[in-house]
């Protein structure tokens, strides 16, 4: 089978500025954007409308149209009140939440504590059909024992033991709150096929794979939204969402290729954003063969020149990261820089007989496409570890084999990786990554045991901020994790769209308006 | 000829079976021993090592190939596909949405390629020995030696983008509601409900990728079928043909081309068969909602239900159109049809 070389289609892609550039007529959007609505060209789909099935970052957004999560984000990603105006930790294990009391779902009924207890207790604990599996939410809130709902609303969770994310869980992936009565009366199907939600925007048509529309719900409860009629085209391919842009068939155009969006910036009429966000570029190290020795890790970190690849590839919009978190989120540890220094990279691997001459040969993994130049990041990495002596033999891997190996503790020395944290809280950073515990953690050593673990049932807000900045810093200086750069989202839109950017990626057209 | 074309296509089935059964078990086989994981892949934040191992018995992915096998077999043979383990969703539901967008696809594709290459094969021959047929031919070279992804992306930007002629993103224009679901086909479904807006947008949306997808085929006949017409121009009954002062038009169209048919024929059966595994490429560049793409979201997910699925759905449609061509080379060489009678 011929597969697409994604250089080559970038560079297709290049070549399409000239010929777009031979008169597009304007006004066919205008005339759009006149009446409300807007076209955004977006690269994924929904794996189903049961918001609570999947936990996948990609599409949280699309979630978010039509339903509500009980706690949202300020575009700053601080958390702030949605469904839930008011949360209290009344003791270690109970957590208050009120409720709005003027939210109704999209066929109208109100939306209540019982809605709440059943999308995060009562569905969470269904009993697994044979064969099934249990929702998503049933893994992230397996501490909860029981919701209490002694008025409508009103909401106590409680746990079987602390759970202090849990506020960030009331506004991460898929927790969103779903009619109890409309699923009970309808079925899990019909929902399915006709999703009711409380959120900005009611379903009104969904091609699979193709074309999800929307139009503004008039009662939602934040206000209706500005942008009354949204259609969100579903196209996987960058070039292919370059080129909806530049035919004007799409307003918005989201995950472009970095160049491309450069491009399209110098264009009259349109605007590019290339932001770094809270999702991170990461390598995932082990201690397996050229890694056993501290030092051997440290040095292929020193090594690494992050200002010089986000230049390189990313427009210098990526920010450097030292820890395994975002700059600027709780758990990063303020004024803490990871030096890149090829002398001091040398020296380390002086100090256990390597060289140039002499180089120290390790393996290397790296998805190829999975996320924006990733391949290309490897291979940037490969030769800044070959100035120091470090002889890297690269391979492409997908994702699932990464999975695999990970599960099996088969990876090599290191594995470029993403990891996805819209929330931004630590726990979601440093407590998976790091845990040796954890199922997503590579390097797995008694030494970050005691650090993290304790962290996952702390109460005390700062002591627990404190102690993932301390375990994140830690894990740099003792080489158990590479932390590269942060992930760039790029949004390419017609000047006329307001859009408003959020720093953990997502799109919400909601909060968008048209320009007068 | 009815009663020799049923006795074939039975005869086919019952050859079809064999290769399904064996394609089958390759694809299970082949998947399981990928070094990959779509249980580790599908776990979210929260999940331990022991549910881990619980959803690998839940999947039956704990127990040996054959008895996997066996039970994924056993449970097709009574019409179900499974659970996909991405979408959460049953394989036959998502199937059968994307299934009639492909078959739309390829049979629009199938139809401007063989119409394209006969009439540029009857051109070419009717050109011989001059300018025309050297432009024919350099155009099908050019027409071959560039794969039918680039054709694709090729399009977008030139009809797509800067001509703007035509759509080139999923079915449907925005605007156009979809029609009620009738036999999932989009252009058969908007002419039973009498909604011509919407066959007309579901038609030019096809036009591009189905150009794409042509543009493989086209050439290869073109080129055969001139081939066969110039070796069938030099046949004693040809040669007849002309001594009795019959037309050349009724010569080529009456007497040449059904002789010279027959390797085209075996051509488009070959042809067609590949051109349901370039929609995968093409689904994916036009943001079309067939299979192809269903099978891109599947790979990358590593989901193994839907791609066992899909792969054996390819295969029926590959013998599927193997038949077809069968019938039609019977009916067009009555020597197959006088040896199916003895």
């Amino acid at each position: 089978m011929t597969m697409i070389d994604r250089r080559s289609l970038m560079k297709m892609g290049a070549g399409a500025g000239a010929l777009a550039a031979l008169g597009v007529p304007a006004e066919v959007l205008a005339q759009a954007a006149a009446r409300g609505q807007l076209t955004l060209a977006f690269p994924a789909d929904v794996p189903t409308w049961d918001p609570n099935a999947r936990t996948l970052a990609a599409v949280q957004s699309l979630y978010k149209l039509v339903f509500d999560q009980p706690l949202t984000q300020n575009p700053d990603v601080s958390i702030k009140p949605a469904l839930v105006t008011k949360w209290t930790l009344e003791n270690p294990t109970t957590l208050a939440l009120d409720l709005r009391s003027d939210v109704v779902f999209h066929d109208g009924t109100p939306m209540t504590s019982a809605d709440f207890r059943f999308s995060f207790f009562e569905r969470a604990k269904l009993p697994v059909p044979e064969g099934g599996r249990r929702l998503d939410t049933g893994f992230i809130w397996r501490k909860v024992t029981d919701i209490e709902t002694p008025t409508p609303t009103r909401a106590i969770m409680k746990f079987s033991e602390p759970m202090p994310s849990a506020v960030a869980w009331l506004a991460f992936l898929c927790s969103f709150v779903v009619p109890k009565a409309y699923v009970e009366r309808v079925g899990l199907a019909e929902f399915v096929a006709k999703p009711v939600g409380t959120g900005p925007y009611k379903l009104v048509e969904y091609q699979q794979g193709a074309r999800i529309v929307l139009e503004a719900n008039d009662r939602y409860w934040d206000g209706k939204p500005a942008i009354g009629r949204v259609t969100i085209e579903l196209v996987r391919d960058p070039t292919a969402r370059v080129a909806a842009f530049e035919s004007r068939r799409a307003d918005v155009a989201v995950d472009v290729p970095i160049r491309e969006a450069q491009r399209l910036a110098t264009q009259p009429g349109v605007s590019a954003r290339l932001d770094p966000i809270a999702d991170i570029m990461l390598l995932q190290i082990t201690k397996n063969g050229g890694f056993a020795d501290d030092r051997a890790r440290l040095a292929a970190h020193h090594a690494i020149d992050k200002v010089a690849i986000s230049r390189a590839l990313f427009g210098g919009a990526a920010t450097p990261i030292s820890v395994p978190a975002a700059k600027g989120t709780p758990g990063y540890p303020p004024n803490y820089d990871f030096a890149f220094s090829v002398e001091r990279s040398q020296a380390l691997l002086r100090e256990i007989g390597h060289s140039a001459q002499n180089p120290l040969s390790i393996k290397f993994a790296s998805s190829n496409g999975a996320f924006p130049n990733d391949f290309e990041m490897a291979r940037a990495i490969v030769q800044m570890w070959r100035r120091v002596g470090i002889n890297a033999d690269l391979e492409p891997i997908e994702l699932s084999v990464y999975q695999e190996r990970l599960r099996a503790g088969t990876l090599p020395e290191a594995t470029l990786f993403s990891w996805g944290n819209a929330v931004g809280d630590p726990e979601m950073y440093g407590g998976y990554l790091l845990d040796p515990k954890s199922i997503f953690s590579a390097f797995k050593t008694d030494e970050m045991a005691p650090r993290i673990q304790p962290l996952l049932t702390e109460t005390d807000e700062a002591k627990r901020i404190q102690g993932y900045r301390d375990a994140h810093q830690f894990a740099a200086e003792r080489g158990f994790t590479i932390p590269l750069l942060q992930t760039v989202k790029t949004i390419v839109h017609r000047n006329e769209v307001a859009v408003t950017k959020y720093d953990n990626g997502w799109i919400l057209p909601h909060t968008w308006s048209f320009k007068a | 000829m009815a009663f020799l074309a049923l006795q074939l296509l039975f005869r086919r089935l019952l050859l079809a079976l064999p290769i399904l059964l064996c394609v089958s078990a390759l694809v299970f086989g082949i998947l399981r021993l990928l070094p990959a994981d779509p249980v580790a892949m599908s776990l979210p934040p929260g999940a331990t090592a022991e549910d881990y191992e619980k959803l690998k018995q839940a999947f039956g992915l704990d127990r040996s190939l054959i008895t996997q096998y066996g039970i994924w077999l056993g449970k097709l043979l009574s019409g179900d596909l499974g659970g996909s383990i991405f979408f959460r969703r049953p394989v036959s539901e998502l199937v059968w949405v994307a299934l009639p967008a492909t078959l739309e696809l390829v049979a629009l594709s199938l139809f401007l390629g063989i119409s394209v290459g006969v009439g540029g094969g009857l051109a070419m021959f009717a050109l011989r020995g001059g300018l025309g047929e050297q432009a024919l031919d350099g155009a099908t070279t050019a027409m071959m030696a560039i794969p039918e992804f680039l054709w694709a992306i090729l399009l977008i930007l030139l009809v797509g983008v800067s001509l703007q002629w035509l759509p080139f993103i999923g079915r449907l224009g925005p605007g156009i509601q979809l029609p009620p679901t009738i036999t999932g086909f989009l252009l058969i479904d908007s002419l039973l409900a009498g909604r011509f807006a919407t066959f007309g947008s579901a038609f030019t949306h096809l036009l591009l990728p189905s150009i794409a997808l042509a543009i493989g085929l086209a050439p290869l006949v073109m080129r055969v079928l001139r081939s066969s017409l110039l070796e069938t121009a030099q046949d004693d009954y040809v040669t007849q043909a002309r001594l009795r002062g019959i037309s050349e038009n009724r010569i080529l169209v009456r007497h040449a081309l059904p002789n010279a048919a027959l390797p085209t024929i075996s051509l488009i059966g070959v042809q067609g068969g590949f051109m349901f595994g370039g929609t995968v490429l093409v689904e994916m560049i036009f943001a079309y909602p067939g299979l192809g793409n269903l099978m891109v979201d599947a790979v990358r997910n590593h989901d193994l239900p839907v791609i066992q699925a899909v792969a054996l759905i390819y295969c029926v449609l590959v013998l599927g159109i193997n038949a077809v061509v069968d019938v039609a080379y019977l009916a067009v060489n009555p020597r197959l049809r006088l040896a199916g009678a003895r």
